[in-house]
């Protein structure tokens, strides 16, 4: 075991130890006088506080932007950290990104710049320039001066930057330094990442009390918005087993520690309206970290891959030191943050059966915002349709309950119907009256009951309804 | 010929570079000075009670802390009210709000301030609170007297009008949200002075008050601030708030101390946009000619009066926006709630007055079953027919709109569109669209007329380079650099010439706010003012040299000439030198033709209008009420843009920040006065996403009539206001679904839920589907 991290920063090579674990990546870079890395929220939302993450991968280095503000000190570990100040070249001469958003008129007040530099530096490296891609790449950055259409404007222009040579060194250098797994133990915290899943539950085992953490989008906030230090943390993300995304037989089996970035080409394969739910899940930076496994344990009522996965009948495996188990989704959330987890067990990986061909699957998230967004509600559909008339319905929403639900009420209302406007409608009266709502900032019980009811018959248009006719915004000619 | 980097040229923001790189230094930013301490604030859990005990012993016991203060500990006169009284710092013994500061803790690391902060026990006897503003405006609970503007006899004039409307309509308020939340440090210097960086739009207003504060004299307390991450009227006097507390701490411990506000925290404790409930009664004639207009408009103020007078003025003065009310009656109502007290915010009040103007108008089209834009082009200001005297009694005169109209409604293929709109709507029965057209007339000048005055210095040094400063403040709307602008035209120098420095108190005194997107009108002119003096000096200088008369010396191209001599800038500036000639000036502007009654709400209040008109076309989802815009075309008004790629980013900014404030931004609060919407995870502002796809800015940069400086016209606040198109547009989609005539009934913001009950009462008023 390593009991220092160790890591790259602009370029050159980090040790550090004796700050407590939950010390943020954003608070200690700051404190390095790196201040182009900014605080706007301390929650993931705004993107002020960016920086790149390069991990080694296939002896390169894989970039992304994440959100400096709720990643841990020890989340970067065997990774490269690129601020703003490390954009720009020794010479003094701007990153691409950082030039075009200068010379485009792409600042204001400059509070926003850095973080937009790293956004679109990490786009630079990705060979599309199409708009959906763009705005993908920046939606997790707030300005509130320019209105965006100079950012976008210098995204349209930016070159595809290849990786320098110097990358490959570092990835050598990073996975050499860091084959030991790393124990962290400062200021009274400990922070472990193991490599194997044995390991990672024997730690579990002799530490009760510990978080179990994935990509920290969730368990960040405890820190940065509750004040709470955890006494210690053990990190799934490095577990290889828990890493990989497979198919076994007619199942995708996506490992628990995934971040959404990479399972997403395989769940859009399953189920295109799928992947674009996932496409809206928080923004690049946390999708860039965040994982299925974390979103089904946090159990939060509005998580918004729960529906579909219920929907789509997929299960989870489970692990501890006395075994393992499979539970299914719609089983695995018990209540408000509740699951069926036992202490000292963790999710291993989810298992999605492939819908069968003639399976209508749609997943729908209403929110106030497209992106970066918590959903009012949220629902999701696998309708199976032969001649016309619905022989096998799942239906499950989200943001109705203390817990996502699946809907029986609903899946009798169309079971053995005539796949028609009229059956939907039935089936969204069953909605309305089966979902239990609570009003909050987000919206009224009685919006979300109507809602739940309606998107019934969104799916009717949606799947059934006659050509040239739009049934949702994004089927929309000239629609963002 | 204008030197590079001149007006009208499109240079980028002097920091631009630096922003992209982080080279730029924000407050947060800076080394600390040594022994620096960081506050955080204790604020009340109760809208309203009355504070029996603090109790710190458990606080002060927490390692690194080193100082309390509450209001006893405030040795000078406890008021920060930015116009009137008893608005203390912290409140000696009743808390008016949830997020009411009324202790600060400092302490050697922000994590022990916070922590001891928490620590501090407050006693309270529980007052009743008032929250909701609906309620304050029946109960007539004021901050403030209600005023009214009066003109001709509205009430006999309604009596007698052939058609009578009336409506209501809720405007939500608006959270500031600049990226960089509010900052200050004040450190201690000899002699009991103070130094306070504080990120304020105001200054001078910091420095006043910390004098005051402290009962030192103005001349002992010195204000800084280089650039603010966006400011939007939050940090005009609120930023008061953070530097007094700052610097009544760092004056107890006689260290310096640094308070900046988390993000919860800022929206917890700062003001923000007032919400308004706005009534009209309004009479027509036959044709849909406005006869007569009586309207209320009452704004949540919150616990204090704070600069909400001046706002609801505004507001009064807009509630006409571009439209010619023969009589009217208009009453601005200070309802006081027990919430944040509410302030500046781009706009200051114009857009929930114009929200009242635009959407009687779309009532009245609906209503009378006309085309919206003939009904706003029949009821214009229109000075052949004499209909060209505003509620406040000013003459309206170089009136920008009809043409802009007819322009836009070209560009924009409005009357293709339009149809194409309908016959979409005809077909879609789960999406629809709207299409709207609103203008944009926005008054120029301070309403107080004294603030309408500014003060600048320049200096030029012996090898031609020249330092400027100036009052206005830069929180990215590019001020600085327009200022700079102005003083490389003048001098014919390049702009790199010019160095543009730090505001402070005590280079340039007695500034007013920048507010009012007075900003470069203002500051531009008075350092236009103070170059014009130095030139005057050199050109004399350099007469005698030539053996010409001064009136025969030109500056170009950073040459000084007359006939066929010329010199190089920089030697005519030597020159001077030894000639023993100051090259340090100071300017001073006030604006011209103003005059305003604040009792009376009559006179001239604005030196001249700006003016703008948009397009907007959205698509909603009548089974969620979600909604996408589509198209915007937006033709704004600039005067001899100073810079027009500045200028053009105001306009897109505003546009968008305004489109955030009439959709999708909610504040909530819930039954006890706590507000739920406190960070972005629940405050939703605009991202990439929400900006119209398809978004064509033109800027109309016809000379301003009025002497300004170049001729420009101000910029920062007056395209907020085109985003009521989105607005419309979102009502026009919505009236797709009602029977002819009706009229939607969707208050702002139009959030999906607002607009998806708008789709339910257009549906069951019958007809068409
Ligand atoms: C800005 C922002 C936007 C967001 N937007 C969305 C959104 O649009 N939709 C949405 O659904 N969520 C959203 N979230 C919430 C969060 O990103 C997701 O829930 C994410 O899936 C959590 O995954 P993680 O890996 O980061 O979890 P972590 O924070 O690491 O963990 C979350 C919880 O799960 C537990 N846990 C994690 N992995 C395991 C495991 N393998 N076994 C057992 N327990 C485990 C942890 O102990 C913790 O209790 C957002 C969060 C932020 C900060
Ligand atoms: S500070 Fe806002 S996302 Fe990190
Ligand atoms: S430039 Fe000010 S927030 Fe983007």
């Amino acid at each position: 075991m390593r009991p220092e991290i160790r890591f790259f920063l602009n370029g050159r090579p980090c040790r550090l130890s004796g700050l407590p674990p939950h010390t943020t990546l954003l608070e200690w870079l700051r404190g390095q006088g790196l201040t182009a890395v900014k605080e706007g929220c301390a929650e993931g939302d705004c993107g002020a506080c960016s920086v790149l993450i390069g991990t080694p991968r296939r002896a390169r280095l894989d970039w992304r932007a994440v959100n400096a503000c709720i990643l841990m000190l020890p989340q970067v570990d065997g990774r490269a950290v690129v601020t703003a100040e490390g954009l720009a070249r020794g010479d003094g001469s701007l990153h691409p990104a950082q030039r075009l958003l200068a010379d485009t008129h792409g600042t204001q007040c400059g509070f926003c710049s850095p973080g937009f530099a790293i956004a679109l530096a990490a786009l630079a490296r990705r060979p599309e320039r199409d708009d959906e891609t763009i705005l993908d790449a920046i939606a997790g950055n707030l300005c509130r001066c320019t209105g965006y259409r100079p950012i976008l404007e210098a995204a349209r222009a930016l070159p595809v930057i290849a990786p320098a040579v110097e990358e490959a060194e570092i990835a050598a250098t990073l996975e050499r330094d860091c084959a030991q797994p790393l124990d962290y133990r400062a200021g009274g915290g400990r922070f472990v990442a193991p490599r194997d899943l044995d390991a990672a539950l024997a730690v579990l085992a002799e530490e009760p009390e510990a978080w179990v953490l994935a990509g920290g989008t969730d368990l960040g906030l405890r820190i940065t918005k509750r004040h709470e230090e955890p006494r210690c943390v053990v990190s799934l993300a490095r577990v290889g087993e828990l890493a990989a995304v497979g198919r076994e037989g007619r199942d995708t089996v996506i490992g628990a520690a995934v971040p959404y970035a990479d399972a997403l080409e395989a769940i859009s394969a399953l189920a295109p309206s799928v992947g674009a739910l996932v496409r809206r899940i928080g923004a690049a930076q946390i999708r860039a970290v965040g994982t299925i496994g974390g979103n089904l344990a946090n159990a939060s009522p509005i998580g918004d891959t729960l529906p579909p996965l219920i929907a789509l009948g997929a299960s989870v495996e489970l692990a501890s030191r006395e075994g393992r188990r499979t539970v299914a989704v719609e089983d695995f959330v018990t209540g408000y943050r509740k699951t069926v987890l036992r202490p000292g067990e963790v999710v291993v990986s989810v298992r999605i059966p492939a819908p069968g061909a003639a399976t209508l699957v749609r997943a729908y998230k209403v929110a106030r915002r497209i992106d970066q967004d918590i959903a009012a509600v949220s629902a999701a559909f696998a309708l199976s349709v032969e001649d016309g008339r619905v022989t096998r319905a799942r239906v499950a929403f989200g943001g109705i309950a203390e817990r996502p639900l699946r809907t029986p009420e609903v899946e009798v209302a169309l079971t053995g119907r005539l796949w028609s406007l009229e059956t939907a409608r039935a089936a969204g009266e069953a909605a309305r009256r089966a979902v239990r709502p609570i009003s909050d900032v987000r919206g009224s019980a009685g919006y979300r009951a109507t809602v739940c009811g309606n998107l019934l018959e969104r799916l009717w248009w949606d799947t059934a309804g006659p050509a040239g006719v739009a049934a949702t915004l994004d089927a929309l000619e000239g629609a963002p | 010929m204008s030197p590079p980097g001149g007006v009208h040229a499109a240079v980028a923001h002097d920091s631009a570079r630096k922003h992209v790189t982080g080279e730029a230094v924000y407050l947060d930013d800076m080394p600390e000075p040594k022994g620096c301490l960081h506050a955080h604030l204790v604020t009340s859990p109760w809208p309203h009670a009355r504070l029996t005990a603090i109790d710190a012993a458990a606080a002060l016991a927490v390692p690194g802390v080193a100082a309390i203060v509450t209001a006893a500990d405030i040795p000078g006169v406890n008021d920060i009210a930015p116009a009137f009284s008893s608005e203390p710092l912290l409140p000696p013994e009743v808390a008016e709000y949830v997020g009411h500061p009324v202790a600060a803790v400092a302490a050697a690391s922000p994590a022990q301030a916070r922590e001891a902060a928490s620590l501090v026990r407050l006693e309270a006897t529980p007052l009743p609170a008032l929250l909701d503003l609906r309620e304050a405006y029946e109960k007539k609970r004021w901050v403030l007297d209600p005023v009214e503007m009066l003109r001709g006899e509205p009430d006999a004039e309604l009596a007698k009008a052939a058609v009578r409307l009336d409506g209501e309509l809720m405007v939500g308020g608006q959270e500031h949200f600049y990226l960089e939340t509010q900052c200050a440090l004040a450190v201690p210097q000899e002699d009991g002075d103070m130094l306070v960086l504080s990120g304020t739009q105001h200054p001078t207003e910091v420095q006043h008050m910390v004098a005051r504060l402290l009962g030192i004299p103005q001349h002992a307390v010195a204000v800084e601030v280089r650039r603010m991450g966006g400011g939007f009227g939050g940090k005009e006097s609120q930023a008061t708030l953070v530097a007094g507390i700052a610097a009544v701490l760092a004056r107890k411990t006689a260290r310096p101390v640094k308070l900046r506000l988390d993000r919860d925290t800022d929206m917890t404790v700062t003001g923000k946009r007032h919400d308004f409930l706005l009534r009209w009664q309004v009479g027509l004639d036959g044709e849909g000619r406005i006869r007569a207009v009586t309207m209320d408009l009452a704004a949540r103020c919150g616990w204090s009066a704070d600069l909400s007078a001046a706002v609801i003025s505004r507001a009064l003065s807009h509630a006409d926006n571009a439209y010619f009310y023969p009589h009217a009656r208009l009453r601005g109502l200070a309802c006081k709630t027990n919430t944040q007290s509410n302030t500046a915010f781009r706009g200051f009040g114009g857009p929930q007055g114009m929200m009242a103007a635009e959407t009687m108008m779309d009532q009245i089209a609906r209503t009378l079953g006309r085309d919206p834009v003939a009904i706003r082009r029949l009821n214009f200001y229109a000075r052949e027919s004499g209909c060209d005297v505003t509620p406040y009694h000013q003459r309206i005169e170089h009136f920008r709109l009809p043409s802009m109209v007819e322009r836009i409604l070209a560009s924009s293929e409005y009357s293709t569109r339009r149809k194409a709109v309908d016959a979409f709507n005809a077909g879609s029965p789960v999406i629809r669209k709207g299409l709207a057209l609103s203008p944009v007339k926005f008054g120029i000048s301070f309403n107080k007329i004294e603030l309408n005055q500014a003060g600048a210095l320049v200096h030029v040094y012996t090898d031609g380079s020249i330092r400027l400063n100036h009052g206005g403040t830069e929180m990215g709307q590019g001020l600085l650099v327009k200022v700079a602008q102005v003083v490389a035209e003048a001098f014919s120098v390049p702009l790199e010439a010019v160095k543009i420095t730090a505001t402070t108190t005590d280079k340039v005194p007695n500034t007013s706010a920048t507010a009012a997107s007075s900003g470069s009108d203002l500051n531009g002119m008075a350092a236009l003012q103070a170059a014009e003096t130095i030139k005057g000096r050199l050109a004399e200088v350099a007469a005698a040299r030539f053996g010409v008369a001064a009136s025969e010396v030109a500056f170009a191209d950073g040459m000084v000439r007359a006939g066929n001599h010329a010199l190089p800038f920089a030697e005519i500036v030597q020159e001077a030198y030894r000639a023993r000639v100051s090259l340090s000036a100071t300017g001073y502007y006030r604006t011209p033709r103003i005059d305003f009654d604040l009792a009376a709400m009559r006179g001239h209040p604005f030196f001249y209008f700006a003016h703008g008109v948009a397009v907007s076309e959205v698509a909603i989802d009548t089974l969620t009420g979600e909604w996408r815009p589509l198209r915007s075309d937006l033709l704004h008004d600039v005067g001899s843009s100073l810079n027009p790629a500045i200028d053009r980013g105001q306009v897109e900014g505003a546009f968008v920040q305004g489109l955030g404030w009439l959709t999708m931004e909610e504040l909530v609060w819930d039954g006890e006065g706590r507000l739920l919407t406190h960070g972005p995870s629940t405050y939703k502002i605009p991202t990439g996403r929400d900006v119209p796809p398809d978004f064509r800015v033109e800027l109309l940069t016809l000379p301003n009539e009025e002497a300004t400086v170049f001729r420009s016209k101000a910029v920062g606040e007056p395209p907020f206001m085109l985003a009521i198109s989105v607005w419309l547009a979102l009502r026009d989609a919505v009236a797709s679904l009602g029977p002819a005539g009706h009229v939607p009934q969707l208050a702002a913001p139009a959030t999906p839920e607002r607009i998806l009950g708008a789709v339910a009462a257009a549906r069951t008023a019958g007809g068409r589907r």
